[in-house]
């Protein structure tokens, strides 16, 4: 890796430093004032005295500091899980024929496009009492009672399924850029298929398990509505208390404290998981190569555990692959079920009667179509927007050292940590602003802050595996850089490039939380209209809408992928 | 020779213009102010659901074809609507906010909205007592007891039926705060000796029913938990289970405990500073109207909050009327959001955790 000027880098990383400056470091820095505040009164003055007291209530409280170690311990948890079911699927992914790779993807990015409201129901349905766990329990006496539902177990099925498909797509994007060659030199000296994985698959992929493991732990960590509805209210998470506190108890203060507290744990763990790939990777590292002190198991157990492996291993992938495949899709065909059910709620388990009346109420009543047009609007815009970004951010971040380089780093990756109540609540402080823009500037604004990290994150892993051997080539020939760029750079980051673009697209379209604080009546998005529902009464009309919405993307994708040569988008 | 006007006529007729002069601004103003103008756009914070198709049938038809006028929903849930109107207070973005019954009468102490105006709104003076504090009462909403009623051994009649051995790990407690919860915590503390200001009581007796078969945040979320079989009882509002009870599951019974049920309220708050006061006042009316109080009663089970309508004798025996306002257990309901904070977080650690 060579490293190439810091003037540039600097220029690179400046479009995304001065958008997030401009839209993220106001109601950023609002929460942060509001965290050293001491009176939690809504109509208090704001005083510039800073006052610990917030933070010393909450740690010093052992009741807060039990719930943010669960917290800490269900993210954590999501995520090994997320790792554990995300390897079969993304490596199956990455194996498929070019040809068939648009519809593996609605495979793992249609639940993406269901309202989360609407698919922890189908979770519900499956840990219920009734439900399909316990009768698959029922043969072997371990069906409890009263169901796996309201608890910890029931949260972290919930929280894998939601946030199972962007750990699919981390590894994705660094596994469709490995070298099959290397798999085949394995092979060909006689290593088995596990081995084949943990020695070659495995190593190689680290960057995308860097990326997927930091995105999951942040969102699992801050997550709330899923917590909410699957929990019970047995189980809390910190999310909960800062949504409990801002908006129920008027208290910004205690909740912005909490928020701190989340983003310090946050900012954490993504330091540690920098600092585990560059120990565990160090072909990667642009700096200096240190010495990699691999962490030897005794050799008999390794032969003992490759023995195994080499039995078991195949049969072990393709359960898990089953069981993940069948937790993205076994809620949505629920969803798909209840859009035809004549229920007066959505909740209601058990077919009554066939009707098309869910499907008429979409188009007839609550405007659900313009809300559909708002956010895919909105959803273009800022995916167009981030993307700008977030390309050059990729590369200042890769190839251009600078001197503070990883503070800008940090700054980037802080609306992941930072739970998306706070940066609302933050945002209600700096309203009167936002107010003063169009509406949908506003919203535009929030929603690229949202989704640049996920995008740098992403690009950054794609422009890792980049082979700089064929920009040279290109120069080498003559090419300026402009046309190195175009004709050799962008098609080689095609695949990252619709994978950024695919997520970044997906989580502005189903953002809620933020979103809800901002919204006007004039400008009201899709998952908005529907959380709106449900703070009344669900019907099945979102069941109808999340059935279409899936039906429609799976025909535009075969369509697309009918007309237009897009092989070099799903492969390289 | 005679003159077109003596001095003292000319004197009364400058002092009539005079007035006439110095009251004109006020005059320009009262019409700026107080009436409604063809284009007007009127922002309104309601729930979704039933109550916005409702309330679009009954109250936003009528009134955009009479006037002329744009009304705009931003639909949502109270927390956030709530948190909204407090940021802008005095410059508010909603121009009528529906609020529930404590949450409504903090607000106007907190000068965010304003207090009702029973002489500007005619529908008003059929309001029972209680609907005419802290915004204009829309609907009633009682609490109460609802079981399964196959696992009863005797149908519930009082709210300290829910201590018997029976219901012991079947209950689904309402979370704290919410209106189910306020009424479960605070008729909790009555029943056995305490009050409002005196809450320990209520929760020491809530900790002996520990431990729960759940914690429920939502109407919705218990009629999961009684379609599974995970609960058998809980305390939540009357209206929606009887509807969930007529459609859903017949087996669940609602309860008229001989202490009362526990009110709760929807409100409509005008907020301060809103600058289509009449056309909020027009709205209200509409609202408290025969029109669409039966229409809420028929839909949802809400209890109408005027006392000038004919219930047909099927529906009458659903809701709760007439003298039987009177018997809803009210509380101080400021004291009760004074203590918000520190009953959650007590709830939080001692009953949810």
């Amino acid at each position: 890796m060579r490293s190439g000027r810091p003037l540039t880098g600097i220029l690179l990383s400046i479009p995304a430093t001065a958008w997030l400056a401009v839209a993220f470091a106001a109601p950023m820095a609002v929460v942060a004032l509001l965290s050293v505040q001491e009176s939690p009164d809504p109509f208090a003055p704001v005083s510039l005295v800073p006052s610990l007291v917030q933070f010393a209530a909450i740690l010093g409280d052992p009741y807060f500091l039990r719930i943010i170690a669960e917290t800490i311990a269900l993210g954590l948890g999501v995520t090994a899980g997320a790792v554990v079911l995300g390897y079969p699927l993304a490596i199956w992914l990455a194996g498929l024929p070019a040809k068939w790779r648009p519809y593996a993807f609605a495979v793992v990015l249609i639940p993406l496009l269901t309202n989360v409201v609407v698919r922890s129901l189908g979770i519900v349905l499956l840990l219920a009492p009734d439900g399909l766990l316990n009768s698959v329990l029922r043969p072997f006496g371990m069906a409890r009672s009263a169901g796996f539902l309201y608890g910890h177990f029931a949260v972290a099925v919930a929280l894998v399924q939601v946030f199972l498909p962007f750990m699919v797509l981390s590894l994705y994007d660094s596994l469709v850029n490995a070298d099959e060659r290397l798999k085949q030199a394995a092979a060909s000296l006689g290593a088995s298929g596990p081995r084949v994985f943990f020695g070659v698959t495995l190593p190689l992929s680290l960057p995308g398990l860097r990326a997927g493991t930091t995105i999951v732990f942040l969102m699992s960590s801050t997550a709330y509505v899923s917590a909410t509805i699957l929990g019970g209210k047995k189980v809390w998470t910190t999310g909960m208390i800062v949504w409990q506190e801002a908006l129920q108890n008027l208290n910004a203060p205690t909740a912005a404290a909490l928020s701190m507290i989340m983003l310090a744990w946050g900012i954490g763990f993504a330091f540690l998981a920098e600092r585990a790939l560059r120990r565990l990777a160090p072909w990667l590292s642009p700096d200096r190569p240190r010495s990699a002190r691999r962490f030897e198991l005794p050799a008999g157990l390794v032969r003992a555990l490759v023995a195994a492996g080499d039995v078991a291993g195949p049969w072990i992938g393709r359960a898990l692959l089953a069981l993940a495949i069948f937790l993205l899709l076994f809620p949505l065909t629920l969803v798909a079920v209840q859009s035809f059910n004549d229920v007066p709620q959505a909740t209601v388990a058990g077919f009554r009667a066939f009707t098309f009346k869910w499907y008429a109420a979409i188009f007839e009543t609550g405007n659900y179509l313009g809300a559909f047009r708002n956010s895919v609007e909105l959803a273009a815009a800022a995916v167009l927007c981030s993307l700008a970004m977030a390309l050059p951010a990729a590369f200042a971040l890769v190839r251009y050292g600078y001197p503070g380089r990883p503070a800008v780093v940090a700054f980037w990756m802080l609306p992941l940590a930072l739970p998306h109540v706070a940066i609302g609540v933050g945002m209600l402080r700096v309203l009167q602003w936002y107010v003063a823009i169009p509406p949908f500037m506003g919203l535009l604004l929030v929603h690229v802050v949202l989704i640049v990290p996920f995008c740098i994150s992403l690009l950054r892993t794609s422009v890792l595996q980049l082979d700089e051997a064929l920009e040279q080539a290109a120069a080498s020939l003559g090419a300026p850089p402009w046309r190195v760029f175009l004709l050799v750079v962008l098609p080689n980051l095609a695949p990252g490039l619709a994978v950024a673009g695919i997520i970044a697209f997906l989580i502005s379209f189903g953002e809620v939380t933020v979103t809800s604080f901002l919204t006007t009546a004039r400008l009201t998005t899709l998952p908005v209209r529907i959380y709106a529902e449900a703070s009344f009464s669900l019907e099945p009309t979102v069941h109808a809408v999340s059935t279409l919405l899936i039906l429609a993307t799976v025909a535009l994708l075969a369509l697309v992928n009918r007309f237009v040569k897009l092989d070099r988008v799903w492969a390289k | 020779m005679k003159r077109l006007m003596d001095r003292r006529s000319f004197g009364k007729t400058l002092l009539g213009a005079g007035a006439a002069t110095l009251a004109s601004p006020a005059i320009f103003g009262l019409n700026a102010v107080a009436q409604i103008r063809r284009g007007d756009e009127l922002v309104v914070g309601i729930w979704g659901g039933a109550q916005e198709r409702i309330t679009r049938q009954h109250i936003v038809r009528p009134l955009e074809e009479k006037y002329g006028v744009k009304i705009n929903y931003v639909l949502g849930g109270t927390p956030e609507r709530r948190a909204r109107a407090y940021q802008e207070r005095g410059r508010p973005s909603f121009d009528l906010l529906y609020l529930n019954i404590f949450e409504s009468r903090q607000a106007v102490k907190d000068g965010v909205t304003q207090a009702p105006a029973l002489d500007r709104v005619p529908n008003a003076k059929f309001l029972y007592e209680p609907a005419k504090l802290g915004g204009y009462g829309v609907a009633f909403n009682p609490v109460t007891i609802v079981y399964d009623k196959r696992k009863a051994s005797a149908p519930v009649t009082s709210w300290k039926d829910l201590w018997k051995p029976e219901w012991k790990g079947r209950i689904a407690w309402p979370s704290y705060p919410g209106a189910q919860g306020t009424a479960g915590l605070l008729m909790a503390a009555k029943i056995h000796g305490g009050s409002e200001r005196a809450i320990d009581v209520g929760f020491q007796k809530i900790r002996e029913l520990k431990p729960f078969a759940a914690i429920q945040g939502s109407q919705d979320q218990l009629y999961t938990m009684f379609d599974q079989g995970v609960a058998d009882i809980s305390i939540e509002f009357g209206s929606f289970t009887r509807s969930y009870a007529e459609t859903r599951n017949p087996n669940i019974a609602i309860a008229s405990p001989v202490e009362g049920q526990a009110l709760a309220q929807n409100v409509a708050c005008p907020t301060v500073g809103t600058t289509k006061q009449a056309l909020v006042e027009a709205f209200v009316d509409l609202h408290l109207g025969e029109a669409c109080q039966m229409a809420y009663a028929r839909e949802t089970y809400y209890s109408p909050t005027v006392s000038n309508l004919t219930i047909p004798p099927d529906l009458a025996p659903k809701l709760v009327l007439g003298d039987e306002v009177k018997k809803l257990v009210d509380f101080d309901w400021d004291h009760v959001i004074s203590q918000q904070a520190a009953w959650s977080s007590r709830f939080n650690r001692e009953i949810a955790g």
